[in-house]
């Protein structure tokens, strides 16, 4: 039996999701934007997802989430959307974004793009525990900063980000203030007014809805040059809605409210126990602060390997984990997130990160603590020997 | 218990065949394909360009087993790919195919066979291992026992190679069977990390325009006299006939190279042969120490008889019992007992005694 601890890559559809999904890929394949009935159904699923995901961001409005195909997508639009529309509505004076040196690919390279299009970037860096500086961020805002771009949480070592704070110093130079929460989403409390933030990326295949479905919550009056043009979605974002996946991923949104936090909780302590058991290997550190991460993740690097031959190692004795972001598998070069907060090379490359989520159980952690420090000493062993 | 078994998968027919062949016997076969370049660089057919990652894949899951990527680009630039220029700049004719198959596939890649559990690590080497000693290949015509004479006798008895007893044909036809992608695939013939086969280029990029080994110097017969210039040592072998830029009279071929005066000593055709030639870095397959041997002293080079005498421990002086045509300082020059792999070195210069 597989044991799959990588639940920050993805997560399993729960079965409810999968129910829920299959009749609007069967007789409810109807285009909600049809006048007839059956378009009038597939609207309604459409739009009570839609209040199901605004829930879970503490949102009254529902009208304040638009329907992506994916997180990036939604960060693309954000920021790409934001950035344009602040600098065509400022004749051109704001033509910054700030953003952190942790930010996933999905904004870090769009943020490249822009820059050479010809929109300036600057990244605040961040302290060795994994979080974004307020301070250093603070230093950069001023009247040409367009948007500043915030992840909530880090996709690789889980640390939660100072998002409200960067957000209420953002807010008193005029910028617009997008956060990528595709992370945190179902793992912690979001309130999108506390947050103070303007625009929230989601995904939904990150909380155990299928791929190919992602949202963007827009604060009201906040407006976007659309990524996608077209009438759907409020002319924010064209294409024919994904009816199925939209409705998974509302349930997915329900379920998670419904149950943040027992499965916090529960996440919690599988997580102690994990790095409990991985500390006592010799050569072990966890990456990031101690307290203030996800619930769900726990990043390692051990001295002397290459964390890419570990996931290897741990997946053929049936063990999925990662040593890096998902999108960069194969490759061996240190992560910018651990190179951002002062990780030395060889120990970021020796990386390791477990990510644990809905279905996991004591058992689970059993094996991956069963294998670990075995798989760790024969690495090691042939990284000298060779 | 289902073995399991590492295949080194560059994404050639010949590994695609040899992963194929382990699957079939009902062995746990896990798929792995070194990248070999830093990101960027793009080789021309070199192990672990993205075309040929992604045809490795792909067979991989054709056959239905897994499939990784490891990168040793770091381990591949140092212990092959700067001893391949350091060579060409001093003179010498480098073999990097026997470096990447002792320091790399039965080295680095060994250790993390091992680590992962896989009790062998399997090539598409065209040469077999029986009782732990390495054999040619049936079909003497794609015999590659040549680059894998360094392998000692723990590597070997680490290493499978599924299409050794196999004719190339009959590998293609089993891909075709199989529905890989990879049947008819072209082989590639050149330094897999050379782009284009303009090593001279390689060499200039690697090392610097202004590299010894680069500089121009005299062309002298063997009394002295100087009969032109040459474009700098690296761009010749022993042997070679072309390139020398000298009119008129007989052909003349490059007789030797000689990095101290920067010279390329040049003469007739008759000039070129050895009667025999000092072999260093010596490693043995088995026991070591031989008093006779067929040796071969390049790539597809008939193995020719001679008698091995011992310098000291790591050198030998290979007396032929005929002389041979250009032995190359630096290439290899492998020991066979008929078909059995003794051992080899490398060639450290040719003598006419």
């Amino acid at each position: 039996m597989t044991v799959y601890l990588d639940h920050n890559a993805t997560t399993p559809v729960r079965p409810e999701v999968f129910d829920a999904v299959l009749p609007w890929l069967r007789e409810g394949f109807g285009n909600p934007n049809s006048v007839y009935a059956s378009g009038q159904r597939a609207r309604a699923a459409v739009e009570r997802a839609r209040e199901q995901v605004a829930a879970l961001l503490g949102a009254g409005d529902a009208s304040e989430i638009v329907f992506t195909s994916c997180g990036s997508e939604s960060d693309v639009l954000a920021v790409s959307g934001a950035a344009w529309q602040s600098h065509d509505e400022s004749n051109g004076r704001r033509r910054a974004i700030v953003t952190s040196a942790i930010e996933h690919e999905a904004v870090r390279l769009l943020c490249g793009q822009l820059r050479r299009r010809g929109l300036a970037v600057v990244e605040a860096p961040c302290d060795p525990e994994g979080a974004t500086r307020v301070d250093a961020c603070s230093a950069l805002l001023n009247d040409e900063v367009a948007l500043v771009s915030v992840m909530h949480a880090n996709n690789e070592t889980g640390v939660l980000q100072p998002v409200a704070e960067i957000a209420a110093a953002a807010r008193g130079a005029g910028a617009l203030v997008h956060t990528d929460a595709v992370q945190s989403l179902g793992k912690i409390p979001i309130d999108a007014k506390a947050l103070g933030v303007d625009l929230i990326s989601l995904s939904g295949h990150k909380v155990n809805a299928p791929k190919g479905v992602g949202a963007l919550w827009i604060r009201r009056g906040v407006r976007l040059a659309p990524l996608i043009t077209g009438h759907q979605e409020k002319n924010r974002r064209g294409g024919t809605e994904n009816v199925a996946a939209i409705v998974g991923f509302g349930l997915a949104c329900e379920l998670a409210r419904k149950e943040l936090e027992t499965a916090a909780a529960h996440a919690l302590a599988l997580r102690r126990r994990i790095e409990g058991g991985v500390l006592l290997i010799p050569g072990s550190r966890l990456n990031g602060h101690p307290e203030r991460r996800l619930p769900n993740t726990a990043h390692f690097s051990f001295d002397g390997l290459d964390g890419h031959n570990l996931v290897v190692a741990l997946d053929l004795e049936g063990l999925c984990v990662s040593s890096g972001p998902a999108c960069s598998s194969g490759a061996s070069s240190p992560s910018h997130v651990l190179t951002a907060m002062g990780v030395a090379p060889a120990l970021a490359s020796g990386s390791l990160r477990v990510s644990v989520g809905w279905g996991n159980t004591d058992a689970d952690v059993d094996r991956l603590l069963g294998v670990l420090a075995g798989a760790v000493e024969k690495l090691r062993v042939a990284a000298v020997g060779s | 218990m289902k073995r399991r078994v590492l295949a080194a998968m560059s994404g050639g027919v010949d590994s695609s065949v040899a992963a194929a062949l382990l699957a079939e016997k009902g062995d746990e076969v896990v798929g792995v394909t070194m990248k070999l370049l830093a990101r960027g660089e793009t080789g021309f057919g070199c192990c672990g360009s993205a075309a040929d990652i992604d045809d490795a894949k792909r067979v991989c899951e054709r056959l239905g087993i897994s499939h990784y990527v490891s990168d040793m680009a770091d381990v591949f630039e140092s212990k092959v790919i700067r001893p391949y220029v350091e060579s060409y700049l001093g003179g010498t004719t480098p073999n990097p195919c026997v470096e990447c198959n002792r320091s790399l596939k039965f080295g680095h890649l060994l250790a993390l066979a091992e680590a992962w559990g896989c009790e062998t690590v399997a090539t598409g080497h065209y040469a077999r291992v029986e009782k732990g000693r390495l054999l040619k290949a049936l079909d003497p015509a794609k015999d590659q026992s040549y680059f894998l004479y360094s392998l000692n006798a723990r590597a070997l008895s680490k290493a499978e190679f599924p299409v050794g007893a196999l004719s190339k044909e009959a590998v293609r036809d089993k891909a075709r069977r199989l529905g890989l992608r990879t049947a008819d695939k072209v082989e590639s013939m050149e330094t897999c990390f050379v782009p284009g086969r303009d090593v001279r280029r390689f060499i200039e990029k690697s090392a610097g325009a202004g590299a010894r080994g680069l500089a121009p110097g005299p062309i002298r017969d063997r009394t002295g006299i100087e009969l032109g210039r040459h474009t700098g040592l690296a761009s010749y072998t022993v042997g070679q006939r072309s390139g020398l830029g000298l009119s008129g009279g007989e052909p003349r071929f490059v007789v030797s190279l000689d990095p101290d005066e920067n010279a390329v000593i040049v003469g007739g055709s008759e000039d070129v042969w050895s009667s025999s030639i000092i072999v260093g870095a010596l490693t043995w397959t088995g026991p070591a120490g031989a008093a006779r041997a067929e040796v071969r002293i390049r790539h597809r080079h008939e193995p020719a008889a001679a008698a091995l005498e011992k310098l000291h421990d790591e050198t030998v002086t290979v007396v032929f019992d005929e002389p041979q045509r250009a032995p190359a300082p630096g290439q290899a020059a492998v020991f066979y007992s008929w078909e059995v792999v003794l051992g080899g070195g490398t060639i450290l210069r040719g003598e006419n005694l």
